[in-house]
């Protein structure tokens, strides 16, 4: 099934949340809408849902070329899970993965064995067969999250729409959580859009990432592209630390709407910083070592430029930093390994 | 219209607030709106003379009187109730504490019945100093003193108040009972013991801990509760007329006033008085409303 | 002291702080005590002493009339134990008005309070917040008033009164099975003309001083419980209904069953308005309006017997609402606290 948004807007009020969006995926991707809160990513995925309505004026979505703008939530046989899961209280896990099969008109629901079979079937996916006759209250949040998917499942929807699935969650159980979906949706291959602030969760899981910002799309690809070739200095922003070198090879620390002035703004992450103990290269920048630290395989360098006493961060393997034998105090010479330079750069 | 209506995610929209704007306007505002066209109809001098007319007056200041009076005690000893209910265990609290909702849960006219009952000259309280008196008469002529205290020597703890103006006050007090205690239980309930503990380390008393810690914490609440209790006193009618006595011009309250007007077929006398009544106690609920916000407002800014 | 206690953390459901001086406490809960037995333990206990203060068989005669294990033996005798019949029949048909009325009044309360709750929690418009407080409305006006303002509207000079006079309804009592010979199968034997002075003002008395309760009691609990289950049941494709009556209304059964219980008790006890629109006819007399006729006649223990009655179900009402405090808290506490616990199966 692959899903089309064509010049969709919204606003609440006043405010704006989405402006003219246009969206395509393929059938089977797992899509990640990426963005800091307030970007309409969530609002975008739940016009997908149907839970509610762009502006009128044109915009549509479409499910496979057909156009559903004007379905409703029930027929666009969609499976939502919401953020805080919205498990039915009141109902086992069996019941609740069940519901929805119990739901349909009497003419295409299935018999009570087929109901069994089935949920039994999901219960199995999420690996929490033992379970079925416990209430969500009694479940832990990936627990809840897992029965909140599989009781998405159990319609066999044509898309899945997850909205902030891992937000409530605790580190580990993200990060195992996190490879599971990738899993299970390398098994069910459903096409998948999922919300999510979280970068290195965005560019972990999905096949295709769209960063969004202030309610428009600002770059749609593979989270290689979106990472390598960011379409904009907010993207390169959002998608990791940074370092800010201006035009002129200066580097400065200064937030990125502070940087001002004309000309090109350069952007380097921390890893594509090097350090050297002479200065050959002409743009050079002469730096003192403030504090060396690891962290895991790396060694994370707090510089401080002679110059304008601003600070650039630098993350080098450890052979470097042994090579390099630096401790505080150290005058170094501080050069890019590959920089993105940017025309536009209001953020 | 229909459109908006059709773009709504959770179905019933149209259903059920149709259903809700009828059903309220054919069982509330229509028959309040004929309270308001009759109003209307009636002339200015007429309606002026109704609510001067001296039997009205009187019933007007018995009615926010007595309310008044008994919304007073309820204010301190429901504040009582509810500090103890909160913050003291002892045996029987959980009993005491179902036991506030009563008032709410007891028809009037069985509330006036048993406290009319119970405030006469012969009733448990009415009658309470003679019992007593007797009680220890025949408790001494069991020891062989018999007489021990003239009968009548304790007339003063007779408590009979039915057919006075403390009988009203008095059914007054059980009507608005729960208001107060049960608005600022909560309050009390959530009150993080922190503060106080905060206050009494930088040497405040209990009392001053009180006063400047607690009180203010909790006035909101207790002044709606309060305000309640009096704007439901002020329409009480059915506990009223057991125990009032009902003498024109003395005992009379006024939601009486409107029947005995309906029973005469004065309409238009009985329209002036039950309108007066209702804005009095619309305007309870705004003035309420007002200070409320305005306290609200003051604690956050 | 100073300081000391500061290390002490006490959280909002710490234990009550049962310090300061044990004088003070002792006389706030002897003065609490003293307060609520004078004003609900007695009252309530002398209710049922002067019922039963001529024993059982006087009380259950006051509803059920007088044994007959003997014919009288004169006219004098005749006449009072037909007084006495006459007396118990119309306090039965008291007992039976207010069970037909609230029969009538409590389900329409329920069809309203649940139809309001879902307008007025599900979605946003314009109004919603006067809506709310329109539909509180009934409760600060007067029981009078409420009375009042159905006879200048229904009664004879009232603004629909020529309409209202002449209307007529079928008596439910009547109800009779006419059979499949034509027409209609169900039919009315007798019908009665005219609103105001008849079972139906009450009826709409006791509709209008009960109509906030379902609603109210619902109403925050709807809202607290937000829309996510209801959408998530409709992404599934379950239908409108199917989502109110196995989503919806579990969540907020105990909520509903506190309103209608409350309601029940008030249309119950209802007095003032009922009073103004039922015309002092001995037939259209509920319980509350029979306990001031006998009051008026003097027949103190008849009264109480009716009175006690009432209290019955205010106690019971009593019983039943510490019950749903209870599970309600239990569910809340089930609902959201055991967030933490991350129960790994066994």
């Amino acid at each position: 099934m692959s899903i089309e948004v064509r010049g969709i807007s919204k606003s609440f009020g006043p405010t704006r949340v989405l402006k003219e969006i246009d969206l395509r995926i393929e059938t089977g991707e797992l899509v990640a809408l990426l963005g800091p809160s307030g970007s309409g990513k969530t609002t975008l995925l739940r016009i997908i849902a149907g839970m509610e309505h762009a502006d009128p004026g044109g915009g549509s979505v479409l499910f496979d070329g057909q156009d559903i703008t004007a379905q409703g939530i029930g027929d666009r046989r969609i499976g939502f899970v919401f953020q805080h899961y919205a498990l039915f209280k009141n109902m086992s896990v069996f019941e609740n993965i069940a519901f929805g099969l119990r739901s349909k008109p009497w003419r295409s629901r299935p018999d009570a064995a087929q109901i069994k079979s089935k949920v039994d079937a999901l219960l199995d996916l999420i690996q929490l067969g033992s379970l079925a006759q416990r209430y969500p209250s009694q479940l832990s949040g990936g627990q809840r999250q897992r029965v909140a998917l599989a009781r998405a499942l159990a319609v066999e929807p044509r898309v899945l729409l997850l909205d902030e699935p891992f937000g409530a969650l605790d580190a580990t159980v993200r990060r195992e959580l996190r490879r599971w979906l990738r899993r299970l949706h390398e098994t069910i291959h459903v096409t998948t859009i999922f919300v999510t602030h979280d970068q290195e969760e965005a560019l972990e899981v999905s096949d295709r990432v769209a960063v969004m910002r202030a309610g428009q799309i600002e770059q749609f690809g593979s989270p290689q592209e979106v990472y390598e070739n960011p379409a904009s200095p907010f993207v390169f922003q959002f998608l990791g630390h940074y370092n800010v070198f201006s035009a002129r090879g200066q580097v400065a620390d200064a937030p990125l709407s502070a940087g001002g002035g004309e000309g090109a703004l350069t952007l380097v992450r921390p890893h594509d910083v090097v350090v050297s103990r002479n200065g050959n290269d002409r743009d050079a920048i002469p730096a003192r070592v403030l504090h060396v630290g690891l962290v895991g395989p790396l060694v994370r360098v707090e510089l401080e430029r002679l110059d304008r006493k601003e600070s650039i961060d630098a993350e080098l393997t450890s052979e470097a930093s042994k090579e390099l034998a630096l401790k505080p105090g150290d005058s170094v010479f501080v050069t890019s390994r590959h920089e993105h330079s940017f025309e536009d750069y209001s953020i | 219209m229909v459109a908006a209506a059709k773009r709504r995610v959770i179905p019933g929209f149209g259903l059920t607030l149709g259903y809700t704007l009828v059903t309220l306007s054919c069982f509330v505002l229509l028959p309040l709106g004929a309270l308001a066209v009759r109003t209307a109809q009636l002339s200015w001098p007429e309606f002026w003379a109704t609510i001067t007319d001296p039997v009205v007056v009187a019933a007007y200041r018995l009615t926010f009187g007595a309310s008044a009076v008994a919304a007073l005690c309820n204010a301190v000893l429901g504040l009582m109730t509810a500090w103890v209910l909160v913050r003291y265990r002892f045996p029987g609290r959980r009993l005491l504490d179902a036991l506030i909702d009563f008032p709410f849960a007891l028809p009037t006219a069985v509330a006036g019945l048993t406290f009319s009952n119970l405030y006469l000259k012969d009733g448990w309280i009415g009658g309470f100093g003679d019992r007593l008196a007797g009680l220890v008469n025949s408790a001494g002529a069991s020891l062989g003193y018999p007489a021990l205290i003239p009968s009548d020597s304790l007339g003063w703890l007779d408590f009979a108040y039915t057919n006075t103006p403390t009988g009203i006050v008095l059914v007054l007090i059980f009507v608005g009972l729960p208001f107060v205690v049960r608005s600022v239980q909560p309050v009390l309930q959530e009150w993080d013991a922190e503060y106080e503990l905060a206050a009494e380390s930088l040497g405040a008393g209990p009392f001053t801990t009180f006063r400047r810690v607690i009180f203010p914490e909790i006035f909101p609440a207790w002044l709606s509760g309060s305000s309640l209790a009096f704007a439901r006193a002020v329409g009480e009618y059915g506990s009223v007329i057991f125990i009032a006595g009902n003498i024109p011009g003395k005992s009379q309250i006024a939601p009486l006033l409107i029947v005995q007007k309906l029973d005469d077929f004065q309409y238009a006398q009985a329209t002036a008085i039950g309108m007066v009544l209702l804005l009095a106690s619309l305007a309870i609920l705004l003035v309420m409303n007002g200070i409320e916000t305005w306290v609200r407002r003051r604690q956050t800014a | 002291m100073a300081g000391a206690p500061l290390l002490v953390s006490a959280s909002a459901s710490a234990p009550p702080v049962t310090r300061g001086h044990p004088v003070w406490r002792r006389l706030l809960i002897a003065g609490t005590v003293v307060f609520l037995t004078i004003f609900i333990v007695l009252p309530v206990v002398n209710v049922f002493t002067q019922a039963l203060s001529k024993g059982v068989a006087a009380y259950t005669e006051v509803f059920t009339g007088p044994a007959a294990d003997q014919p009288p033996r004169n006219l004098a005798e005749k006449r009072k134990l037909s007084t006495r019949r006459a007396q118990s029949e119309k306090t039965a048909s008291a007992i039976a008005m207010s069970v037909g009325v609230a029969a009538v009044v409590v389900p329409l309360n329920i069809l309203f309070g649940l139809m309001a709750a879902w307008a007025v929690t599900k979605f946003r418009f314009r109004g919603r917040l006067l809506l709310i407080a329109l539909i509180d409305l009934p409760f600060s006006v007067s029981p009078v008033v409420a009375g009042l303002i159905f006879v200048l509207l229904l009664g004879r000079t009232g603004l629909f009164g020529a309409w209202a006079t002449n209307f007529v309804w079928p008596d439910p009592t009547s109800i009779a099975w006419r059979g499949f010979g034509g027409g209609w199968p169900i039919g009315f034997d007798r019908f009665n003309s005219g609103i105001i002075f008849t079972p139906l003002a009450i009826v709409l008395a006791s509709v209008f001083v009960t109509f906030p309760f379902v609603a109210r009691s619902v109403i925050p609990l709807m809202q607290a419980q937000g829309t996510d289950e209801e959408v998530a049941a409709l992404s599934l494709g379950a239908s409108g209904w199917r989502t109110f009556r196995f989503v919806t209304l579990p969540n907020i059964r105990w909520a509903l069953l506190y309103g209608t219980i409350l309601c029940t008790a008030r249309a119950f006890g209802e007095f003032g308005a009922v009073s103004v629109v039922s015309g002092n006819t001995d037939a259209n007399d509920t319980m509350p309006l029979r306990i001031e006729k006998l009051w008026n006649e003097y027949d103190n223990q008849a009264a109480f017997t009716v009175a006690s009655l009432l209290a019955l179900l205010a106690m019971v009402t009593l019983v039943l609402k510490t019950l749903i405090d209870w599970r309600a808290a239990r569910s809340a506490r089930r609902d959201t606290g055991a967030t933490l616990q991350a129960g790994p199966p066994s």
